[in-house]
């Protein structure tokens, strides 16, 4: 299985023969190509065009992450999976407003099922949450009245709201409270865990996307618009409740992540690096991390799961199989 | 629409393969049986000329031996003999109407094996026929349902059938 690299120091990525190296101040590292799946930088690194089209050749791609662990963008190495027959699918069900109503409506629903999944678990294991649970599902149960993805938009953002209420009883920590959903800057600690993490999911599903023949500009739930990825946003929302919310309530609820991995930056609060690197280590983990596949039969990691999930989405598209989101079994 | 060898290929094993590949819908690159098999065909008779295009053919090594010309093709394992063959006899039936006679060797560097393919009668109706179910797979609205068969479990395209 290949690699994710995280670069958080300062220095010079470049090529060295057939191999990638790290040049900083305290010496050399090299990276062997054949082992890495994608690479993201949080620090202050330089590169040339000799490097990018080293990564092109490699089928590698660069995710860019600014000072305060903001996702930047993407060096997205031209398409090397071409089938102008996926494109057109593709197309197809975006320009036809019931199909991309019909795959828009298997994200939302996919995410909330999942979201009940994370509520489910911890209700079983005494967290008072049946009442958020029966509010998620009656306002689930407005999806199939929906008209527009910006009904079904709201309808997730609903849902959400009552779902991130949750997290304080899910993690009745007097350091980690919720208040409320805020983003760009977030203004405590746990907004701060979920907007790095949510950013990490982005950029997993992101690379999956480019080993697919799926083009990331088209999306269904999100609005394309033509310019900037949005399948990976879609396909996210099915795999962030049991990947990044998942494990920010292991980090928190077993005091890994502390008050002291946060800092106070741009009238917000951002993780520091030792922070951000523990949520990557941990993120890293659960997506390695593998369970049983029944129609594959053998096992699976999370981070293959996603690539399945797109899998799906292609057979749905070619009018083969109708797309059913994957849902967590506990 | 002209099917070409690795369609000839591909149909011997799985007409599921064939239509996905009609689509340029390919299988999953990392799969480690496409490396290595990708590494074998690079790394094997580096002397002899390689990768020869002719319309829609691509021949792996052509060589002459006195008056006869040799085509090769190489690959991995003898597990998809068949498959095999039938790709190699497929360029020779090619080269024959551009009035190239030819003989065909199938190559495994691994195994030090090597089997020589001629064009017979037999062997021209059976790519006929083939050559008329691709183009009928082909033209599916959607691929042949998938069914596990012996090879799925080292195909490139395991995860995608069965996702």
């Amino acid at each position: 299985m290949k690699r994710s690299i995280y670069i958080f120091s300062d220095g010079e990525l470049k090529r060295k023969d057939k191999t990638l190296c790290f040049e900083t101040k305290e010496g050399k590292k090299y990276i062997p190509v054949e082992n890495t799946h994608e690479i993201l930088i949080f620090g202050e690194v330089t590169i040339n065009k000799r490097l990018l089209e080293f990564l092109t050749e490699s089928e590698i791609i660069l995710h860019f992450f600014n000072y305060y662990g903001y996702y930047v963008g993407s060096f997205y190495p031209r398409e090397h999976l071409n089938s102008g027959y996926m494109i057109l699918k593709q197309a197809e069900h975006y320009l036809d407003h019931k199909k991309r109503l019909n795959l828009a409506e298997n994200f939302v629903s996919g995410a909330i099922e999942n979201i009940k999944r994370v509520l489910i678990y911890y209700a079983n294991r005494g967290k008072p949450l049946n009442e958020t649970i029966d509010k998620i599902n009656s306002i689930a149960l407005s999806i199939k009245d929906c008209e527009s993805t910006e009904e079904l938009m709201a309808v997730e953002g609903n849902i959400r709201d009552e779902y991130y209420q949750a997290f304080d009883i899910i993690l009745d920590s007097e350091h980690f409270v919720f208040e409320a959903r805020t983003k760009r800057p977030p203004k405590n600690r746990l907004n701060a865990l979920i907007s790095f993490a949510n950013s990490l999911v982005y950029t997993t599903v992101l690379s999956e996307i480019y080993h697919t023949h799926l083009d990331p500009r088209i999306g269904y739930l999100h609005t394309t618009n033509f310019r900037r990825f949005t399948l990976n946003l879609d396909v996210a929302e099915i795999f962030k409740p049991i990947i990044a919310d998942r494990v920010i309530f292991n980090l928190v609820n077993k005091s890994i992540i502390k008050p002291n991995h946060f800092e106070k930056k741009l009238d917000g609060i951002v993780l520091n690096d030792k922070g951000k690197q523990l949520l990557i280590q941990h993120m890293d983990e659960r997506l390695r991390s593998t369970i049983q596949h029944k129609r594959i039969g053998r096992h699976v990691s999370y981070r293959q799961l996603i690539r399945l999930e797109l899998y799906k989405i292609q057979k749905h598209l070619i009018g083969e199989e109708e797309y059913r989101p994957f849902q967590s079994g506990w | 629409m002209h099917p070409t060898g690795t369609l000839i290929w591909y149909y011997y094993i799985c007409p599921r393969e064939v239509w996905l590949m009609s689509r340029h819908l390919t299988p999953w690159q990392e799969n480690p049986f496409i490396e290595i098999g990708r590494l074998i065909s690079k790394e094997s008779y580096q002397r002899d000329r390689k990768e020869i295009r002719l319309e829609n053919i691509v021949i792996d090594l052509l060589k002459t031996e006195g008056e006869n010309v040799v085509i090769g093709e190489v690959k991995k394992s003898s597990r998809f003999e068949k498959s095999a063959r039938m790709q190699l006899a497929f360029y020779l039936w090619k080269l024959n109407h551009l009035g190239i006679e030819a003989t065909g060797k199938l190559l495994f560097p691994r195994e030090k094996k090597k089997i020589t393919v001629m064009l017979t009668k037999e062997i021209e109706d059976e790519l006929e026929e083939a050559q008329q179910k691709i183009i009928s797979i082909v033209q599916m609205e959607t691929p042949p349902p998938a069914r596990r068969i012996k090879f799925c479990s080292k195909c490139g395209y395991q995860e995608f059938c069965w996702s």
